[in-house]
């Protein structure tokens, strides 16, 4: 009996082992591989046997690479706070409040929800070249300061809130934006979180968009300078695009591995409690 | 002056119309209670005090100042809610304090404030915990407190005892009263339970589809309620009801249905005889008799002996359910089941048959529209 557990939890443990380091290992490859010369890119070991920092060294010559990843920064920070803000008034207004039109706007929401983003690509082009904004922020950041996935997240989030604390609240003397973000906002931290990584990594793996309206090199974003550099041949070894492509991942597994618990909690579907 | 005037306030929710009409005053110091079943408007009434609902029609005034249009931080109002409505990330001191802070009054005011309802509800050892680490009673102190705390000119209670277990709810029923007869605020308290009403109240409006049923102090809804909702709402057990007609013999007004006749005091005058009206008696008014001995195995339906005289009911024995002081025997008149409370140590048992005599100055008499036919006032006045 104990014998037959045991071999079953052997079992168990050597296929999640085998599964973790077939996901793990490319990524790891990835890491050391920025670290070796040219010579040993092509072998599968893990550790370089002459460690050298030359590729992030070339990578950051030959490309504005540290403007880039600020220009990232910034426009992933501004996309991720506008759709956190505006988007859970919309939500609380969506939920909570009384007014006429609401059901309409419910289900304007849900449409918006359902257009596909290629649809609306050229149209939303045309606009930003006519409103004069090709080769600024603003067309990097003002299409995206809304988000109707992120605003139903929060409205559904907002729905289990009891109505006994927002009518305390109001008896208290709250404002109802006040009533947002010192009630709502504290309870809500598990939505508030996914919503942040969800819209953070979005916007910071957008390529198509940024290549369509920025031309610039110094406006551009990582992803966008990095395809740009490397299928631009602007690399010229592996060595070189897969340090590049190091610089992409770390913030966002930084700002995972930050928001990971909040991250964890509301997928495993959260509620309020006490 | 009157602290709390309701003038001809109507609330509608779209097409429906929820309170209709509504005109109540309620005196300075006074502890009115609402009291009716789901959907009988009594919340909404205290929302709308509170300013948390819309009025649709008609005024509110708090002392004297017409407040129908005022959000509810300018009413100098405070609630308790049913599910206590703590913010729950923050300490009690916080929830106790936040209104105040809200309001600019100087920090050392609040802390003298905050110290003061910590002592009178026993609250200082908790005022550093959250409410997640609060018993049911304790976050219901809370919830008082963060009210007391405002000094308001009204408290307005909704249904704050509901969640607690019976002998808290007994026990937090006592401290609110007591605390209300000390702070003598004017307080406006919902509740759907009777006996909180009865225990509570200076006051009891009773409530049924957004209508004021009937005012009064406890005791006289108990001993006069005008009409046949509030007899049957207002007491526990609730109030036997009998449908039959009235009849006249030799000057004499009788009360008759199947399988009781019963002699009624007084002058009906009002009341044609075909008119079908329902008597309604208390189940503790009932003074009951066993008249045999248990009958051994299953019930039979050989006739009751004993015809009604006038003012007793005989029946049998369905039920007996022993509290411990009282017992509640359910029996059957005719088809009729009713209830009586005894309080006699040996109530009568199962299957035997028993009268039960009716005093004819605790019968209430209800005409076919529900209302009181003159009776049983008449005689008590």
């Amino acid at each position: 009996m104990n014998a037959k557990r045991l071999a079953r939890r052997i079992g168990l443990y050597a296929g999640l082992t085998i599964a973790a380091l077939t996901f793990i290992y490319p990524f790891l490859w990835m890491a050391s591989s920025t670290f070796k010369p040219p010579i040993e890119v092509g072998s599968l070991a893990l550790i370089p046997h002459a460690p050298t920092l030359d590729n992030y060294r070339t990578m950051w010559a030959r490309a504005p690479f540290g403007r880039a990843l600020v220009n990232s920064v910034f426009v992933a920070t501004t996309i991720t706070l506008s759709v956190l803000v505006f988007g859970s008034m919309t939500a609380y207004a969506m939920a909570r409040l009384n007014f006429r039109g609401r059901p309409v706007l419910n289900a304007a929401v849900i449409a918006v929800l359902m257009v596909p983003g290629q649809l609306t690509l050229i149209p939303l082009y045309t606009l930003i070249v006519q409103l004069g904004w090709i080769d600024t922020y603003a067309a990097l950041i003002i299409p995206y300061l809304f988000n109707a996935t992120a605003i139903l997240m929060l409205r559904q989030f907002f729905l289990q809130i009891p109505q006994s604390l927002i009518d305390s609240a109001r008896m208290d003397g709250m404002s109802e934006p006040r009533i947002l973000f010192t009630i709502f906002w504290p309870l809500s931290k598990p939505v508030l979180s996914i919503v942040a990584i969800f819209t953070f990594m979005g916007a910071w793996n957008e390529v198509l968009w940024p290549l369509l309206v920025v031309r610039e090199q110094n406006l551009m974003t990582l992803p966008q300078l990095l395809t740009v550099f490397a299928l631009g041949g602007g690399a010229g070894t592996v060595g070189v695009s897969l340090a590049s492509a190091m610089v992409l991942v770390v913030p966002v597994i930084a700002a995972y591995a930050f928001l990971q618990r909040s991250f964890i909690e509301s997928m495993a579907g959260s509620g309020i409690k006490g | 002056m009157p602290s709390v005037n309701f003038e001809h306030v109507t609330k509608r929710f779209g097409d429906a119309t929820v309170i209709e009409d509504f005109d109540l005053e309620v005196a300075d110091g006074e502890l009115l209670v609402l009291v009716g079943g789901s959907g009988s408007g009594k919340s909404t009434i205290l929302r709308m005090l509170a300013g948390l609902e819309t009025v649709t029609s008609g005024k509110i005034l708090i002392d004297g100042r017409d407040v129908t249009d005022l959000p509810p931080r300018d009413r100098d109002v405070a609630m308790v809610f049913q599910d206590y409505g703590l913010y729950p990330h923050m300490t009690v001191r916080e929830n106790l304090s936040l209104g105040l802070r809200l309001r600019k009054i100087p920090r050392e005011e609040i802390d003298r404030r905050v110290a003061w309802a910590g002592a009178i509800l026993g609250l200082e050892p908790l005022l550093d915990r959250k409410p997640k680490a609060l018993s049911g009673g304790q976050r219901q102190r809370v919830a008082m407190g963060r009210a007391m705390v405002r000094e308001p000119k009204v408290f307005l209670f909704d249904e704050p005892l509901s969640n607690l277990d019976a002998a808290l709810r007994a026990q937090m029923r006592i401290e609110i009263g007591g605390l209300q007869r000390r702070l003598k605020t004017t307080t406006v308290y919902v509740t759907h339970d009777q006996v909180e009403a009865m225990t509570l109240g200076d006051r009891i409006v009773v409530l049924a589809d957004g209508r004021i049923q009937q005012i009064g102090r406890p005791i006289d809804l108990y001993q006069n309620p005008v009409n046949r909702f509030v007899a049957g709402f207002i007491g526990t057990p609730a109030m036997n009801f009998l449908q039959g007609t009235l009849a006249s013999e030799g000057g004499r007004l009788y009360f008759s249905s199947e399988g009781a006749r019963l002699k009624l005091r007084g002058g009906t005058a009002s009341v044609t005889s075909s008119e079908p009206v329902t008597l309604g008696v208390r189940p503790e008014d009932l003074r009951v008799h066993t008249i045999d001995l248990p009958t051994t195995g299953v019930l039979d339906h050989s006739p009751i002996p004993g015809a009604s005289d006038g003012d007793t009911l005989t029946g049998r024995v369905l039920l007996v359910e022993r509290l411990g002081g009282t017992s509640h025997v359910h029996f059957q008149v005719g088809p009729h089941r009713l209830l009586a409370s005894v309080t006699s140590d040996s109530p009568p048992e199962l299957g035997t048959n028993i009268t039960a005599r009716v005093p004819a100055a605790r019968v209430h008499l209800f005409g076919g529209d529900g209302r009181v036919i003159g009776q049983s006032s008449s005689l008590r006045s």
